[in-house]
This record gives structure tokens, sequence and C-alpha cells, in this order.
């Protein structure tokens, strides 16, 4: 400590060490351990708050489970349906990225002039600092029941009635790989340009077939963009909130949209925190998952 | 090799594809803001008209679809979340900085603690984020009484603050990381030497050094907190800022005026994407021949003296540029041509559509008279079947801007 005031000065001492405490204490660790707390806690009225009644207990996780006391149902079929549908949608999602984007990646990476790939990131990016919600509201235009690729089928007399894209979460899936494919391309493409082109060289010499190449030497390689890629597409994935709520159809949920509901309409805060719990045990169990199956350090999956 | 060949052109054909999905739905989307109808939409094309980056239209049923110029809500959510990203750059740049300087001076164990907790809140999901900002703040407000703290734990723009800077200090945090990977301390030491104080040091050459880190993060604060939805959403309690605004508008997704907004910020960023991009060229073009008169100075081998070509050379982008000209002049005459332009045409199918409405009113009229005498047999009360009833729910279009329902 001591050491640390006299490298860098009193007055810069003290700034560091407030501006790292107000971020580290009051906006990351108490703000998660309280909510962590306040799912153990029953829904009470704010006046009742702090008396007899506010005592630690499992309901929210128990109702997650088991559903509400009076329901018929043994267990929550709705909220583990979404929950479930949700993490399976957000895996489905990110290995769908991956393919798209690895080629792409790939491309930019090692054949490509630097020119074009400069051009290719510059377009890349472009498209991602539009906001999310009005990506999937362009989206919506093109989905929607009388929208364009609707009115193209039925023009071309392929289709004698509209689908309705929203309702088969055709829209939907689209709009969440659509969302962040930028996250993936990034981390895949950083890996693969680090990749040293004279070992491609080498293996297409020794007779190596392209597929070979790439499942032996490029994606071994760039394993930790890989692993950087997937992990953040999938916690952004579980995680969206504008695009189900553009994209999604009346009856398919989102994890977050529940979330939302207890919070913003049932006023329900601890039930709501609850849930958030699960959401954020799913996703760092991924983390870990990625980094056990990839064997990275966390702070390659994000730089 | 012929295979090599073939896989190259899959591959082009491949690439093509991918970007016309990524910039497909803008493009679609950018022209429907110019139909004049009131559904976004380009088949059926009704007229092109720029009502909808103005005063909007009053419907042919008298409801008022609010245009971007006219729409109060836009501008309020804007000033608000202008407001937020302001503090949080204020917040999360100095915070990101300090961070990533003590990272460079503590060592092993703690390094490694440190930097995970640090980058945490990127792996969070951002609702939650929200959520745990809400609930902390409100258990503060409410033991904190009825004074100060109590009113600052509710106002939603300073919880927006709050939340967005836990997660995006660590975006700056990373830049910042990235730009002292490759600072000299031996500067410091230098400087520590010939006498300077910490303070001096600190302010003379460490935060020079970091300036363009400094720039760069202060840019990607500002645009992550005014995008951001899922933080926001939860934070900003009974206020609104320009997301929450668009997306209560989305939900609906009735009106062009959001295409017209959408068109306005794709604008805004191809402006800035051509000016960096040609800045940073300029700046790389500068930074060669530098490099060139120094290289030729220090050997004076004539054969590395560069003429220096001044000829104004037509960079190849002017011949799209060009082209897309040609299409929109040729496109805009065929357009007038055909009388889908200008105030005439939007009348012709303002008329066209109220006498199709007042038809409609009138069978609906003779419909109601009937329903109303089965309603006295006792059978189920009509509504305006044809609308669904849609009209009949007073609170559906409560949250929705396009109507013109300005309190004040």
């Amino acid at each position: 400590m001591n050491y640390f005031f006299n490298k860098n000065g009193p007055l810069i001492s003290t700034y560091f060490l407030i501006a790292i405490v107000f971020w580290l204490i009051f906006l990351i660790i108490i703000p998660q351990l309280y909510m962590l707390d306040l799912s153990f806690r029953p829904n009470l009225p704010p006046l009742l708050r702090g008396g007899p009644d506010d005592v630690h207990t499992l309901e929210h996780y128990k109702y997650f489970i088991f559903g509400s006391a009076t329901s018929e149902d043994p267990y929550n079929y709705v909220d583990l349906g979404v929950f479930f549908n949700t993490f399976l949608t957000a895996i489905f999602v990110t290995i769908l990225n991956l393919c798209f984007c690895y080629p792409i990646a790939f491309f930019m990476a090692k054949v490509a002039t630097p020119k074009t790939s400069r051009l290719l990131i510059v377009s890349l990016i472009i498209p991602f600092w539009i906001n999310e919600l009005l990506r999937s509201f362009a989206l919506r235009i093109i989905f929607a029941g009388e929208g364009v690729i609707n009115n193209i089928l039925l023009g071309t007399g392929l289709i004698d009635t509209g689908i309705n894209f929203i309702a088969a979460d055709i829209a939907l899936y689209t709009g969440l790989t659509y969302a962040y494919i930028l996250l993936m391309i990034f981390p895949l493409y950083n890996a693969i340009e680090s990749l040293d082109t004279n070992q491609l060289e080498a293996a297409k010499d020794l007779g190596s077939s392209t597929f070979r190449t790439h499942w032996r030497i490029v994606i071994p390689h760039a394993k930790a963009g890989i692993a950087s890629g997937c992990t953040m597409v999938f916690m952004l994935t579980a995680g969206a909130l504008a695009t189900p709520v553009v994209l999604s159809s009346p009856n398919t949920y989102w994890f977050t949209q529940l979330i939302y509901q207890w919070f913003n309409m049932n006023d329900n805060w601890s039930r709501g925190s609850a849930y958030s719990i699960l959401l954020l045990t799913i996703s760092v169990i991924f983390v870990l998952l990625m980094m056990r199956i990839f064997k990275v350090k966390i702070g390659e999956i994000i730089r | 090799m012929k295979s090599q060949h073939f896989l190259n052109i899959l591959l082009g054909v491949y690439i093509f594809i991918f970007f016309t999905y990524l910039f497909g739905p803008l493009i679609i989307m950018s022209i429907t803001s110019f139909n004049s109808l009131e559904f976004p939409s380009i088949t059926p094309w009704e007229c092109f008209s720029w009502r909808w980056f103005n005063e909007g239209k009053i419907a042919y049923d008298g409801q008022h679809l609010a245009g971007l110029a006219s729409d109060w809500r836009l501008r309020d959510g804007l000033i608000k979340s202008l407001i937020i990203g302001l503090g949080v750059v204020l917040l999360s740049v100095p915070i990101g900085m300090a961070a990533a300087i003590v990272l460079t001076q503590v060592h092993s164990r703690l390094r490694t603690i440190f930097y995970s907790v640090s980058i945490m809140p990127v792996l969070f999901p951002g609702v939650i984020i929200g959520i745990s900002t809400v609930v902390l703040w409100d258990r503060i407000a409410t033991i904190g009484g009825e004074g100060f703290i109590a009113d600052l734990g509710r106002n939603g723009i300073f919880l927006t603050i709050l939340g967005q800077t836990c997660f995006i200090s660590t975006y700056c945090f990373l830049i910042f990381v990235a730009r002292l990977q490759r600072f000299d301390q031996t500067q410091e030491e230098a400087a520590l030497d010939l006498g300077a104080s910490q303070t001096q040091v600190f302010f003379k050459i460490l935060i020079p050094y970091l300036m363009p880190a400094i720039a760069s993060s202060a840019v990607i604060a500002f645009l992550a907190s005014f995008e951001n939805y899922n933080t926001t959403v939860f934070s900003i309690l009974s206020e609104q800022t320009l997301t929450t605004v668009i997306a209560s508008k989305v939900r609906l997704g009735i009106s062009p005026a959001i295409s017209a907004l959408a068109l306005v910020i794709i604008a805004i960023t191809l402006i800035a994407a051509i000016i960096y991009e040609v800045l940073r060229r300029r700046e790389d073009k500068k930074k060669k021949e530098k490099q060139n008169l120094l290289l030729y100075e220090e050997t004076k081998d004539s054969r590395l003296k560069k003429e220096e070509k001044r000829s104004f050379r037509i960079p190849k982008s002017i011949y799209l540029i060009l082209f897309l000209l040609i299409v929109g002049i040729f496109g805009f005459n065929q357009i007038v041509k055909n009388g889908l332009y200008g105030s005439e045409c939007v009348a012709a199918a303002e008329s066209e559509k109220k006498s199709k409405f007042s038809d409609q009113l009138k069978l609906l009229q003779k419909n109601a008279e009937a329903v109303d005498e089965k309603s006295l047999e006792g059978g189920e009360l009509g509504g305006n079947k044809d609308y669904g009833d849609i009209f009949g729910d007073t609170n559906l279009f409560k949250d929705f801007g396009g109507f013109d329902t300005k309190e004040d």
C-alpha cells in the first residue's frame, strides 16, 4: 500500500483508489450480492420489509420448478419450457453463427488483400452502429404478414397463402443470428489472422485437402477465437431483450421477457431477481464449460 | 487446381450472399420510409413522399401518425439519451483508465483476481445489471428516508448512468489495457530521475501517451450508452430514453416514422465512417511520405527518392457514386413521370381511401343497426368486427407515440 502511494503520489493514488473502489465494490459486487439476497426473500410490500416476515426462503426457486401451489401440474411447465427453449435456441444460434462467420473470417484474414479486408471490416461494422431495435425492425418489415418476402412469394405464385414467419419463430431466429454476427466474426478474424500463412502453404504442398487443412491447422490455431466468439454470442443471445421484444411471436417468450414481466408488470421484484439469478447461473456455467472445452483462460475470451 | 478455383468462386458467392443478408434489410427499411402509406412496406407503393421525416400524417379516420420532426417523445428521449451518454462518458473513462493503470502495478494473484472481476460485467446479461442497480438503489432510497438520497435512488437517469457505467467501464478498461501494454516504463523513470513529481509524471507523460485511448474509449462509451436497451429498460424507471421510445413504438410496429429515424441514423453512421476512413488514409499516406523522406535523407540513395506525384488521381469509389447517382436520378424521373410524387399523388390516394372509408362506415352503421336489434333480443353486443375491435380498447394505444397526445 505504501509502495502504491509512493509510486503514484498522494493525489493520483486517491483518484485511483476512489475510482476503483467505486466501480468494483459499488457498481459490480454489491448490486449483484444484494440481488442474490433479494431472490431468497418473499415479495413484501415496502412497509413490511425488515419486519418479522422478511426471512430467507426458497419460494421463488420452488415456484420456478413446481409452479404455484394452486396449479394442477406437478411442474411449472411454462417457465421451465421458456427457460430451456431460450437455452437451446441460444446454443443453436451460436452454432449457426459460427458456421456462417467462419468462411468470412477466413476470407478476410487469409484470402483477401489487405485493402479488401479493410473495406469488408468497415462495411461489417456499419450495420452494427445502428441500434439493435432498429435492425430488428428492419427484419420485421421483411417478415411481416404483408412483408417483402410474403409479397414476393405470393407475387411469383410460389405459395397461395402468406406464411406467418413471426408466429413460426423464423423471424426471431433470423433476428438473433443477425444481431450478434459481428461479435463472432472479430474474434475469429483476429485468431485466424495470427496464423502463419506458410503453414497453410506447407499443408497444401504436402497434399492436404482443403477440409483437412482447416480441420487440422486453422481450427486448432483459432480455438481461442472460437471460444471467445461463441461465449460472447451465447451470452448476448441468452440475455437478449430487444430482438425478442420486436420479433418474437405473441405466444413465444424469451426468458428475459419473463424476467421483465415479473419485474415491471407484476411488480414482484424478488421473483424477478430469482429468475435473473437463474439466467446468470446458466451463463456462468456456459462460460466455464467453454473454458474447459477449449482450454482457454477467461482473459483470452474477452479481449 | 481447378477445384481450388471453384472453391474461390463459391466463397465469393457466399460473401455476396452474406453481405446481402447484412445490408438488405437495412436498405429495404430505408426505402419504406419514403412510401406515403401508413404501414412500412414497399409493395403496395403509394406515393413517394417526405412526410415521415416531417409532420407525419393525419389519417383518413382522424388518427394523427406523427412524423419524425413533429414527434415530441422522440425529441425528449433523444435529449435524455444525450445526457445519459455524457454522464456515462464522464464516469467510465476515468474509471477504466484508473483500473488499467493500477493493473500494471499489481502482481501475480491479485492481478488475476482484479482482472477477472473487472471484466465480469461484460459477461453479465444487460438485464441483470439493470435489475441489480434498481433493487439496490430502491433499498438505499428506502433506508435513506425522504431526503436527497431517496430522490437520487429513484431517479431513472441517475440509475441508468450507474448501471451503464458498470459494464461500459470494462470496455474502456480493455482499451486502456491494450494501449498500456506498449507503454515504455523507462520514460516514467527518466522523468522521476530528472526530478519530476509523481503527479507531474502522470499529467505530463502518462496522460499524453494515453490520449488516443481516452478519445477512442470516450467515443465507444458514448455509442454503447446511446444504443443500450437491455440495461436501460429496467433502470430508467418512469423516464424515457431514445431507445425505450423506439422500443415502445416498434413493438406496435406500424409507423414508417421509425424507418425514417433509422434512415437518419444510417446516414449519420455512413458519413461518420467515411470521414473516419478518409482521415485514416490521409494519415497513413503522410506517415509513408515522411518515412520515405527520412530514408532518403539518411542514405542519400537517389533510387529511394520518390518523385512526389501531385497529379490528382480519381478514386475508384467515384464510379460507384456516379452509378448510384444516375440510377437515383433515373428512378426518380420515372416516379415523377408516373405521377407517384408530390402532393397531388398523396391527395389523390387520400381521397380514394376516404371514399372507401366512408363507404365502409356506412356499411358498419347499417350493420350496427342490425346488431342493435339483435342485442335487444339478448344477443351479443356488436363492435366493429371488421377491425377486430382494435379501436375498442383505449389502453392499447396509450404507450404508442404515434398519436399526438401531448399533455401540456
